[in-house]
């Protein structure tokens, strides 16, 4: 939106054309946001008041028979799972992406593009592609295994493929550049005279990361956070890949809902709004101290 | 110049179209509506060799379209969905029945498929489609178990045999509500046909003595976990099966349970509003050819249903007992389940939830 917002600005600026340069650089944005956006959460909306039809499909009407079914315990213990699940995902991102967007933002000016890249080549590969690679390092027979026994570090080989460990390994590694990106755009325009201020004012490298340099990265990390949370809550391929499909993530109900021998488009309309609901909802929450922040410096 | 802003016409109508596109009303691309040599066919993934297709589109000069699903439920969705209009699909034959039902299928020219006599006469009397009048058998298959036996020594025989304590951790089953609902109706006496909100309830207990013990659900290809080694006994498709028996026979066997197995009928069959029913035609009678359908199964060693290509199979591929039974194994196949489909889809999905560790 930021781009949005400027050129608001400049249109506004520009007495001669006002307004309407400003809604014609909107327009593929704004058509863009409507056809693939809104208009499908619509018809995803009025699907789930619909009733199924018996080769998948939807009768439309006013119906609540699938909004009930979302209460389910059922359904409200497997969404609590994904948001746990992605919760981990999104902690252990941060935890492991922080330091690395912090020395690649602090790095002279001449490395940092390499450094970039670096964090980027795993783009280059389709994302199914590297999601197997890990089974054939976690497999029973797999590299890190005959690693492992090779060095004699163990003597049988552990079990780790199906695991829930190599279901959030498989999510970290997805997602840990998303973290990347967004702190390092922070970190690269933090001012080194404000640490160093801090440091000369007598703070301690911890005192002066907590007070200073934390608080000055936050959008950043708000945005990180928001774009490793909300697609890991969704994503359930590495589940069924990495972890068996032993248990369901949301993804995993929803999909069933159309491709699976239920044929229950409505119900699956309906948790896919619940899941909208939610999202909208993590949004909501993460962008509110950063706003603060904002209002605040 | 006039510049249009978002109230204006040729603003509205780009929005219009972009919603269109989004609503999927939108001409699918890859169907070109009366190109009388193309055929546009909508299949199962990886289950129609490369080769046969060229070889059919060199004879006749017809295109093939292969556009591919990975469920019947995923074929349904796209047909029902009325995006884009196909010459011919590949369901099996539950969904073949709930075609029917539905008034989606034309009723096929026997005419034109002078090849369908290489059908073993089995096939066309099944409740499903009797008669075959608007589907023609493709592949068949079952469901089976799989034993690594060089880590499980005790006999299988059974279900029950599977899901043993002492396997915890060390089985693969098809990511599929309905296969396993229906083997545990089968370990209570019950038979696919007897699919109803009752029998589907009475099988709560079963399920969950059996998931928790399940190491990996994978319908694409469950041999995989098979061949890593992750896991030693597997209940998995006959296909899967017959590779596993071809790669290693001195490890893998494969087991059709004692309670009864699933049998699967992959059909071909023209839905109502083809474009192009006579391509249709024309693929149909070429995969029912002897030489075709021999090609067909070395790719893919399901059952075949065409008694010519079975008298080509090489001695080692007939002799498969995961693709060629021996005996006279209890096989039964699934009927359209209606509704009931939901509950199943419910019960399933809450053992599996609860059966977490």
């Amino acid at each position: 939106m930021r781009q949005a917002d400027t050129a608001f600005e400049s249109a506004s600026g520009n007495r001669r054309a006002p307004r309407l340069t400003a809604y014609l650089l909107l327009t593929p944005l704004l058509v863009w946001v409507m056809a693939f956006v809104v208009a499908p959460a619509l018809i995803i909306l009025v699907y789930s008041f619909g009733e199924r039809q018996v080769l998948g499909g939807v009768t439309l009407g006013f119906s609540l028979r699938s909004w009930a079914r979302v209460g389910d315990p059922i359904y409200l213990a497997i969404l609590w799972r994904s948001v746990e699940y992605a919760g981990i995902t999104t902690l252990i991102c941060l935890v492991v992406g922080y330091p690395v967007a912090f020395v690649v933002g602090r790095a002279s000016e001449r490395h940092r593009p390499l450094l970039l890249t670096l964090v980027m080549i795993p783009f280059w590969t389709s994302f199914l592609i590297r999601t197997y690679a890990w089974v054939t390092i976690l497999k029973s027979e797999g590299l890190l295994n005959s690693l492992l026994l090779q060095l004699s570090w163990i003597s049988e080989p552990i079990e780790m493929m199906y695991t829930p460990f190599a279901v959030i390994i498989g999510l970290v590694y997805t997602f840990v550049p998303f973290m990347i990106l967004p702190i390092y755009g922070s970190v690269e325009k933090l001012d080194a005279s404000l640490i160093e201020a801090a440091l000369d004012l007598g703070a301690g490298p911890w005192r002066a990361f907590w007070k200073v340099i934390l608080p000055l990265t936050r959008p950043g990390i708000s945005a990180g956070v928001l774009l490793v949370f909300v697609p890991a809550l969704g994503l359930y391929a590495v589940n069924d890949i990495l972890g068996g499909g032993r248990v369901d993530m949301i993804g995993n109900v929803i999909e069933n809902q159309f491709k699976g021998t239920a044929r229950n488009w409505p119900f699956g309309a309906a948790l896919g709004t619940a899941l909208l609901g939610a999202f909208a909802l993590a949004f909501w929450l993460t962008r509110r101290p950063g706003r603060a922040d904002r209002a605040a410096g | 110049m006039r510049v249009f802003t978002i109230g204006s016409a040729p603003a509205r109508g780009m929005l219009a179209a972009l919603t269109a596109l989004a609503l999927g009303t939108w001409a699918h691309p890859t169907v070109a509506a009366d190109a009388p040599s193309e055929l546009n066919l909508f299949a199962w993934s990886e289950y129609i060799p490369t080769s046969v297709i060229e070889g059919f589109e060199k004879e006749s000069g017809i295109k093939v379209n292969y556009e591919e699903y990975a469920s019947n439920e995923e074929m349904l969705a796209k047909l029902v969905s009325g995006a884009s209009k196909y010459d011919l699909l590949q369901p099996s034959e539950y969904t073949v029945e709930a075609l029917i039902k539905e008034d989606r299928l034309q009723p096929l020219d026997k005419s034109k498929l002078p090849n369908l006599k290489n059908v073993e006469a089995w096939y066309t009397t099944q409740a499903h489609d009797s008669g075959l009048k608007y589907s023609v058998p493709y592949m068949s298959g079952t469901v089976g178990i799989v034993v690594n036996k060089e880590k499980v020594k005790e006999p299988v025989t059974g279900y029950d045999d599977v899901f043993k304590d002492a396997h915890k951790g060390r089985i693969v089953v098809l990511d599929d509500a309905v296969e396993i609902v229906t083997w545990a109706m089968a370990t209570q006496g019950k038979g696919p046909a007897q699919v109803n909100s009752e029998n589907v309830a009475a099988t709560r207990p079963v399920l969950e003595r059996w998931l928790p013990l399940v190491k990996v659900y994978d319908s694409d290809s469950p041999k995989t976990a098979l061949l890593n080694g992750d896991v030693d006994i597997g209940i998995v498709w006959s296909g899967e099966g017959a590779i596993l028996v071809n790669e290693a026979p001195e490890k893998f066997q494969y087991i059709l349970p004692k309670e009864g197995a699933h049998m699967f009928i992959d059909s071909l069959a023209i839905p109502k509003d083809a474009p192009h029913p006579e391509a249709a035609h024309a693929f149909i009678d070429y995969l029912l050819r002897p030489e075709v359908s021999r090609k067909i199964s070395e790719e893919f060693p399901y059952t075949n249903p065409n008694v010519g290509a079975r008298k080509l199979l090489s001695d080692k591929e007939r002799n498969n007992e995961a693709s060629y039974p021996k005996g006279s194994p209890r096989l039964e196949i699934f009927r359209d389940m209606g509704p009931t489909a939901v509950e199943i889809d419910e019960l399933f999905t809450d053992v599996k939830a609860k059966s977490a560790s």
